[in-house]
């Protein structure tokens, strides 16, 4: 088959139809391109989002976790009880590494509006809520609690281990005492990009359970005895 | 007037069917390409959303065994002698992500189970010095078969008895 002859290709150069075809069918893949693009990066910035959210979500679970593991006794106080946000203060007492026979204690305020935890007045990460936040960014922290055994049913926002309540009716005082469940839960919004359109929102809870072994121990007995 | 209709008519030297393909076949490999990666990207954040909640629930579940060894636990009762026998052959099926709160089908869920409960001894001591724990939380992804779970976190731990 003649390839120059045969109407499947033809060279003769651009005519003002094809001329503007052509540039219509490239506007329309660089806009599709640009929309793809686009939304890539609105995917990025909300994955970024959620890796921030998590990496101060573990840092206040963990650090948590690690100041009740050497604490000999705390008292929690809730200071906002609603159906969205819960927030409990927390008062950990430590023995003083200097005087045995005395106690420190270090307070854990949390705040939803910035999601700010501070450590005796220190934000425990400076740099979270991020200093500057994307279109519409906002942090909050919906719940930030500390519940003992038993007295939450619903472990880490989904039902882990639906039987605590059941289980807590047969353990003895000393475990319900010392054995407490940290929540902490996070609420990301971000505005649409046009407006008009709903906000893009994320919730995650973080928790975990800790035994705080030290309760258990002669030395919190002792204390006890001496501030009587 | 009719020439340059003609002309406009014309179909020669037009955007041919070979060139038409190609254009669509490179606009689609790179939108394959793109939303591929995307989909692949997704799905690896929530692999490790699920491994993450997979550790919290694993360690959890140590700080109770803990607990329980620490300040609430007699070989003489039934239960507890369960608890130390351990749970690998009867481990304990929970939630690890719903996955969306309208459907269940999609739900992913993790078994927690623990190994028997060692006492150790040292030789030099008299008494029991510690329980080894051995605690594992096993799960499929969604696209993996649930009865043989590829995916797994484990804890070693270990725990003073009463008293210490």
């Amino acid at each position: 088959m003649n390839l120059t002859k045969s109407r499947w290709s033809g060279d003769s150069g651009w005519t003002f139809i094809e001329a503007t075809l052509s540039v219509v069918i490239m506007s329309i893949m660089v806009l599709g391109l640009t929309i793809v693009l686009m939304a890539f990066r609105e995917h990025l910035d909300r994955s970024w989002a959620v890796r921030v959210m998590d990496q101060y979500g573990n840092d206040v679970v963990e650090r948590l976790t690690h100041e009740l593991r050497n604490a000999v006794d705390l008292s929690v106080r809730r200071v906002v009880s609603g159906r969205q946000i819960m927030l409990d203060q927390i008062d950990i007492v430590y023995l003083d590494p200097f005087y045995l026979d005395r106690t420190i204690t270090k307070r854990w305020r949390p705040s939803s509006k910035p999601a700010i935890i501070t450590v005796d007045g220190v934000p425990l990460d400076p740099y979270f809520p991020p200093r500057r936040p994307g279109r519409g960014e906002v942090y909050e922290i919906r719940r930030f609690t500390l519940t003992p055994y038993g007295q939450d049913g619903r472990q880490g926002g989904t039902a882990v281990w639906s039987n605590e309540v059941f289980d807590s009716q047969t353990r003895n005082e000393a475990f319900k005492e010392a054995t407490y469940l940290i929540r902490f839960k996070l609420h990301y919004t971000r505005s649409a990009v046009q407006r008009g359109n709903p906000s893009w929102t994320f919730d995650k809870e973080y928790f975990n359970r800790v035994y705080i072994r030290n309760m258990n121990l002669p030395i919190r007995r002792k204390l006890r005895e001496q501030a009587q | 007037m009719s020439v340059m209709l003609e002309k406009w008519r014309g179909d020669k030297g037009s955007i041919d069917f070979v060139q038409l393909i190609v254009g669509l076949l490179i606009i689609g490999i790179a939108s394959i390409g793109t939303l591929s990666a995307l989909s692949y990207g997704y799905g690896q954040l929530d692999q490790q959303m699920r491994h993450r909640k997979a550790i919290e629930v694993g360690r959890s579940w140590v700080e109770y065994l803990q607990g329980r060894l620490h300040c609430d636990f007699d070989k003489g009762k039934f239960e507890d002698a369960k608890l130390a026998n351990g749970t690998l052959n009867s481990a304990l099926r929970t939630l690890l992500d719903d996955r969306g709160t309208t459907e269940v089908y999609d739900d992913v869920y993790c078994k927690v189970s623990h190994g028997k409960l060692f006492p150790m001894n040292l030789p030099e001591t008299s008494s029991m010095d510690w329980w080894e724990i051995y605690v594992k939380v096993e799960w499929a992804e969604p696209d993996e078969d649930e009865q043989y779970p590829l995916h797994k976190v484990e804890f070693f731990a270990r725990m003073v008895p009463e008293g210490y």
